[in-house]
């Protein structure tokens, strides 16, 4: 199709440069992408400290998720348990290899790694960050963290650092590119999932998660 | 006849029915209110919300002015992340293409995610007739899907259909399920759907979605949803088409945030859609899944020709669809009476420029001009301003009907001898307010049965505004 590809690009660019004469367009399109340019950020994504983690607790709160508070990484068996036995699931989890995982007593838990399932009543992920912004979760696909864990568990756990949380997109995005991810997807999540088509009265549970529970570790050491 | 035949020139036809359809009133009543109020405490919610808009109309203003550029940037980064980028001028290119990689595939099955952009191809008809399966995945495509029918709203496709509609297409359609099943809850009804599609996620081989942004910077295609259907579309079958207009690029991750914070709380009121979902290529050679092929196809379909127009503005829209949300026409009819895929404000601007004004040009005539839809639009697109545009070029080419072209003589002759326009808009007063008596009202009126049939007439009170203004009532 390349010669459609010229044609429709020929078009564009007569368009373009007819209605937007301008002598150095190449020189910005260039530096915008090189640097790209970051436009005034709305108060909500300016929190700090302690503030912060709190404005991200009640975002995500108000979106119908779930959140529990876990001092340190050792602990997390104990709340998953807590949570599994609360929620009436069965005591077993689907991970993937983060390396946070690794080497964690599961206890009567039931680990397995892998892929989402067609049946997954319950699935952990581990969060590469937070915005305090919307309460979001951001988590970057691969085998540590299989992007189906997000989607196919019926009650979907995710671990957030409380050192990972960022104040809104824009020191999100520095962080992000400072760490160098690159993974082929990356899921941002606020809340379970939801729709309003039937009768336009909001349900939570559509096709992803029912629930939507929240470990937030604590302590900056995790 | 295909689904996609446009109906747009039977506007007229299409609009007395869908006024006289009860069920579609109904449910129109049911969604009128709630986007409104929600956008509108989203927006006191946010106090930069005005200059957001602004900036998100900036960076698409940019875009549009280098769109060839930003263009070949984002191809270079899909194919070097390992995607293919395929580029279609028509809807009927769009189709092969999506039939190619279907066969390809060996597909049976395919899954869809929602998008428009496939709408407007007709992919699900053509796929079908070719022998492959569409299974819409959004459940209130699906909801559709299952009743044969399209669209009537961007964001809420099924906004038309009651409960009870739901409930008998759903014991119509799944026949494996026992007869005797509650479905009395609104739960009930979602969480069947969900079954049955779960099992679908798993058989397709193909899954296609749409994306409303392209990002040239890393070679990203974004979704927005709620329910987590377009993830499990493109996650879990072996190939992933992603289909797309041109004009949704943006060039940074920065910009497309920006979009999103003006995208949700325009759409649905809420600060964020649960699912902002940023993909790029096939999986990895270390990913446990994902799809193996990940191609995007780049519709054109008339876009280009709209740039440098008058139209041009039109390109900033970002689909939240709160134009029609806030649309007095729009929430009388629904989305079906405008006959083609995109219905309301800016289906009125869109449709000409996509199927032609000979086709389209009923459109931007169902517009009171009351400008709410250029007020809350996020990327400040003057909708009412561009539907004058059509109706001008549609009385230009004589495709306005004869009566509204002497009506609009008649009134020109006047309006161009203010004299005779006052003397006879201070008679034409005198007469109305003789007819209505003491009532102030009139019920029936000659020539204006389209409105007395409704509505009373309300009778001119007082002098007419130049006799007021010379007796010195400023």
């Amino acid at each position: 199709m390349s010669a459609a590809r010229d044609r429709i690009l020929a078009r564009v660019r007569s368009a373009a440069t007819d209605a937007h004469p301008s002598a150095d367009r190449e020189v910005q399109v260039a530096s915008r992408l090189a640097k790209p340019p970051s436009g005034p950020a709305p108060h909500q994504a300016s929190s700090r400290g302690s503030a912060r983690v709190t404005q991200f607790m009640n975002k995500l709160g108000a979106v119908e998720a779930t959140i529990s508070r876990v001092p340190d990484l050792s602990r997390l068996p104990a709340s998953l348990a807590h949570e599994l036995r609360n929620r009436n699931l069965p005591a077993a989890i689907r991970t993937g290899t983060d390396p946070m995982f690794k080497g964690l007593d599961w206890g009567a838990i039931e680990p397995s790694v892998g892929p989402g399932r067609m049946e997954e009543p319950a699935t952990l992920s581990r969060a590469e960050f937070g915005l305090a912004e919307l309460g979001t979760l951001v988590l970057a696909s691969g085998p540590d963290n299989p992007v189906t864990l997000t989607f196919l568990g019926e009650t979907h756990f995710v671990v957030l650092r409380e050192s990972d949380i960022r104040a809104g997109f824009e020191d999100f995005w520095a962080s992000w590119r400072e760490r160098g991810l690159d993974p082929r997807t990356i899921n941002m999540v606020t809340g379970p999932s939801r729709s309003a088509d039937i009768g336009q009265t909001l349900q939570l549970g559509a096709h992803g998660p029912v629930a939507l529970h929240v470990f937030l570790l604590g302590g900056g050491n995790g | 006849m295909s689904l996609h035949e446009p109906t747009t020139p039977a506007f007229k036809a299409n609009a007395r029915r869908a006024l006289d359809d009860e069920n579609l009133q109904l449910a129109l009543r049911g969604g009128r209110n709630g986007f409104v109020s929600k956008r509108a405490a989203a927006r006191d919610k946010l106090p930069e919300f005005d200059d957001l808009r602004d900036q998100a109309r900036d960076i698409k203003n940019h875009v549009l002015a280098n769109l060839d550029l930003y263009l070949e940037e984002y191809e270079k980064k899909v194919v070097e992340s390992g995607g293919h980028v395929h580029w279609a001028e028509t809807a009927e290119d769009a189709r092969n293409i999506v039939l190619d990689i279907c066969r390809k595939a060996d597909a049976k099955i395919v899954n869809k995610g929602k998008t428009m952009i496939s709408e407007e191809c007709g992919i699900n008809d053509f796929l079908a007739d070719n022998g492959i399966k569409p299974v819409e995945t959004d459940l209130g495509e699906y909801i559709i899907q299952l009743r044969g029918e399209v669209p009537s709203h961007i964001i809420a496709p099924a906004i038309h259909v009651t409960v009870d509609q739901v409930r008998a297409d759903f014991r119509k359609a799944h026949t494996h399920l026992p007869e005797d099943r509650d479905l009395t809850e609104l739960i009930s009804l979602q969480r069947e759907a969900r079954g049955v599609l779960r099992e679908k996620y798993f058989e397709a081989e193909v899954g296609i979605t749409g994306a409303n942004m392209l990002i040239a910077e890393t070679g990203h295609s974004v979704i927005v949803t709620n329910e987590g259907n377009g993830d499990l579309s493109q996650s879990l079958p072996r190939v992933h088409i992603v289909m797309a207009s041109l004009e949704k690029i943006v060039p940074t991750l920065d910009d497309a945030s920006t979009i999103l914070r003006v995208l949700a709380r325009s759409a649905t009121g809420q600060e964020t859609a649960v699912y902002n979902t940023f993909s790029k290529g096939p999986r990895r050679a270390e990913d446990p899944d994902g799809p193996e092929e990940y191609h995007v196809i780049l519709l054109d379909n008339g876009r280009s020709n709209m740039l440098g127009t008058e139209f041009e503005e039109m390109l900033r829209c970002i689909r939240c669809g709160a134009c029609m949300n806030h649309c007095p026409v729009y929430q009388s009819v629904g989305g079906h009476a405008y006959g083609w895929v995109y219905p309301g404000p800016m289906g009125a601007v869109l449709t000409p420029s996509l199927i032609g004004v000979e086709q389209g040009g009923q459109l931007p005539n169902a517009s009171t001009f009351c400008g709410r839809c250029a007020e809350v639009c996020p990327m400040r697109i003057p909708l009412p301003k561009m539907m004058r545009s059509w109706r001008a070029r549609e009385f230009e080419k004589r495709l306005t009907p004869s009566a509204v072209r002497q009506g609009l003589g008649l009134w020109a002759w006047f309006a161009k001898r203010p004299w005779v326009y006052r003397r006879a808009t201070a008679v034409g007063a005198a007469a109305l307010r003789a007819m209505s008596g003491s009532k102030g009202r009139i019920a029936s009126l000659p020539f204006a049965g389209g409105w007395t049939g409704q509505r009373d007439f309300p009778a001119p009170q007082g002098g007419t505004f130049m006799a007021q203004w010379k007796a010195g009532k400023r």
